[in-house]
């Protein structure tokens, strides 16, 4: 199977023949590639060269987490590929944002209401986790809709707090 | 004397404490929250007892229910560690007044340098240079303090007058922002010490943050350790240490360890404690408070100097003298610590909690990990976000900022995000290796990204990483389609069958 990777900038054509074989950009690797400890840390010998990162799977890709640098990674089979680039591509702007909370905590400020406009960046809401508060701002300008939670409620990880349409 | 004691904290300090204690052959008592049931300290202790709920104030903070366990436990002797109760005078009062010795200061002592008001007229009074600010004035309104902030002049510092840590803390640039600002520290310190009082402070510019270790004993002897560089923070939280500091010669080591010496004698000091100071660029420095308990930071300088500073501590609580004199400590070699926090550099140092499925510690030459954490333990939202703490020492600097990376790069948590790759950044970067940096280095000058420019970076084996670990997972999906064939265990396919559907 062929798949084209995007890094930043730069795409690779990487084809995965079998377990031990890949060719990259055209040249041919030998590779050995164990989960190591449990996912998401992996362990990859390439041609003889050791290498070990945590690949986390993510809302639209992949990140690679090697010697201290991340690495956002999309990935991308051959008729995918083609697809997209016949109908363009790209996350579609617009539509509804849902906030979720990032991990548990209690809700301790809800500076905005129903129906009111903000700007990218303003502050949605104040959520207290392991002792330190943290700010969650709007990621666009929009309406704020629908706030589920209230002042003084725990909220779980991914769970939704409010919507900006 | 005492030969049990009683540890009224969690995590890698209580962990450390035991350690100690261990050594000494004195028993252990820990106590614990509904979370924390399988938390090392628990594992570790001789006898273990249940305070309540997760929530601090429901568990760690209930002072009366520690006393309670200490009594009916036959602990004679009830150590702190950081945070919770180990600043708080009426616990270390209660305490005493139950006929356990605190393994810490007077409670008297506590009470001085805990408000920050009495603790800088205190030391300015035994000739301390502090910075200016509202100090001894008490608590002061919005408004007083908005006619005030232009006479100190900005930027200047809104600190919580019960806080600590960081929290209730904000920089102000100038007047506009103020109310803003001094509703949210109030706010903050509201909820984080249950006093929202805070007072204002000059911001001294391009400030490195040096603190000295002091240990004084019932006899009046007092020595300090040296000094721990720890301008390296983020929101005022600390996130890297070191010993000695890169900015500090022997003159002014001596004069800085002096004045702090007489900064603890001005209340009678007793036990451990830090004395923090700023450091302008011109070496000028300033009393900035003082930390009446066991420092997060301490082992660098147990690594520099061979103190074992919380043997030190209980030798202290039962009476003997300092093991060591003034004239009898070094510092030898260099010593780092970084924080290993269960946060994000990558969004922000959001905090991240889990279940830690895995963890592979470094070792070797130089290396020291203290931490309360173990494959299985789940990182919690309660607590604070700290993992473990990673210390690296050896000959020089150079050769530490080397170990520290090759150590960084060993140390596997999976489970939850870490700083780790922030620390590993910090590592690569040109300032810090020359060690020109202060306080504001990580938040106004500092770039994940940034560092690794010129460094070899490795674009085309992430992205094979990434093709496999994807490519891997559409098999698994094709292979579950075909489930009649499957040949597999019926565990392993939930699990893959779980992880298609999630």
């Amino acid at each position: 199977m062929k798949y084209i990777t995007t890094i930043g900038e730069r795409e690779f054509v990487i084809e995965v023949i079998d377990e031990e074989n890949i060719v990259v950009d055209g040249v041919a690797c030998k590779v050995n590639f164990e989960s190591v400890s449990g996912e998401p840390l992996y362990s990859m010998l390439i041609d003889g060269q050791s290498h070990e990162a945590y690949v986390y799977e993510d809302d639209d890709g992949w990140e690679v987490l090697l010697q201290g640098s991340l690495y956002p990674a999309t990935v991308v089979d051959e008729r995918e590929h083609r697809l997209r680039s016949a109908f363009g591509s790209g996350p579609v702007q617009g539509g509804e944002f849902y906030l979720k909370a990032p991990m548990p905590g209690l809700v301790v400020a809800i500076p905005v209401e129903d129906g009111q406009e903000v700007e990218e960046g303003d502050v949605l809401i104040i959520l207290e986790s392991m002792k330190m508060q943290n700010e969650l701002k709007s990621p666009r300008a929009g309406t704020i809709a629908r706030i589920r939670v209230g002042i003084g409620d725990n909220v779980e990880r991914r769970q939704t707090i409010l919507s900006v349409v | 004397m005492f030969n049990k004691v009683l540890i009224a904290n969690r995590g890698e300090i209580a962990v450390r404490i035991l350690r100690a204690c261990r050594e000494l052959g004195l028993e252990t008592v820990a106590v614990y929250s509904d979370a924390d049931r399988k938390a090392l300290h628990v594992r570790y202790a001789d006898e273990a007892y249940l305070l309540g709920p997760a929530p601090s104030r429901d568990s760690y903070l209930r002072g009366d229910k520690i006393i309670e366990i200490a009594k009916k436990s036959g602990a004679s002797a009830i150590h702190p560690g950081y945070g919770f109760l180990a600043e708080r005078a009426d616990f270390a009062q209660a305490v005493i007044d139950e006929g356990i010795a605190f393994i810490g200061p007077k409670p008297s002592s506590i009470a001085a340098m805990g408000d920050k008001g009495v603790a800088r007229a205190t030391v300015t009074a035994a000739g301390v240079p502090v910075v200016p600010g509202t100090e001894a004035e008490g608590a002061l309104s919005d408004e007083d303090l908005l006619k005030i902030a232009p006479e100190i002049g900005f930027p200047l510092l809104i600190k919580a007058t019960a806080g600590g840590g960081g929290k209730g803390m904000r920089e102000v640039n100038y007047l506009e922002e103020m109310p803003e600002l001094l509703a949210s520290a109030r706010r903050e310190a509201e909820s984080a010490f249950g006093d929202g009082n805070v007072y204002l402070e000059k911001l001294v510019e391009g400030a490195r943050h040096i603190e000295f270790q002091i240990l004084a004993d019932t006899h009046g002897n007092v020595i300090h350790l040296g000094e721990r560089e720890c301008s390296l923070q983020r929101r005022h939280q600390k996130l890297l240490e070191e010993s000695p500091s890169p900015f500090v010669d022997e003159e002014l080591r001596q004069k800085m360890g002096e004045v702090a010496v007489r900064a603890a004698q001005s209340v009678e000091y007793v036990n451990a404690g830090t004395i923090e100071f700023l450091v302008d660029s011109e070496k000028n420095f300033y009393f900035l408070e003082m930390n009446t308990r066991l420092q997060v930071e301490h082992p660098i300088t147990e690594a520099v100097t061979g103190v074992d500073i919380v043997k030190e501590q209980i030798r202290i609580a039962r009476g003997r003298t300092l093991s060591h004199k003034q004239g009898e400590i070094q510092m030898n070699g260099w010593a780092i610590e970084c924080r290993v926090n269960a946060e994000d550099p990558y969004s922000n140092f959001m905090p991240s909690t889990g279940y830690i499925s895995h963890v592979l510690l470094p070792t070797g030459p130089g290396v020291r990990v203290d931490t309360g954490v173990y494959p299985g333990f789940e990182i919690s939202p309660y607590y604070d976000s700290l993992i473990s703490k990673l210390i690296v020492f050896g000959e020089t600097r150079a050769e530490v900022i080397l170990r520290m990376r090759r150590a960084l790069e060993e140390y596997k948590i999976v489970g939850v995000r870490t700083n780790i790759p922030f620390h590993q950044s910090m590592m690569d970067s040109h300032r810090f290796m020359a060690g020109q940096f202060d306080t504001q280095f990580v938040e106004k000058r500092f770039s994940m990204e940034k560092t690794r420019k010129g460094q070899e970076a490795h674009p085309h084996i992430a992205a094979i990483l990434a093709t496999l670990v994807a490519h891997q997972h559409t098999q698994r999906s094709a292979h579950v389609i075909q489930r009649n064939e499957r040949d597999t265990s019926n565990w392993k396919w939930m699990g893959r069958w779980e992880r298609i559907h999630r």
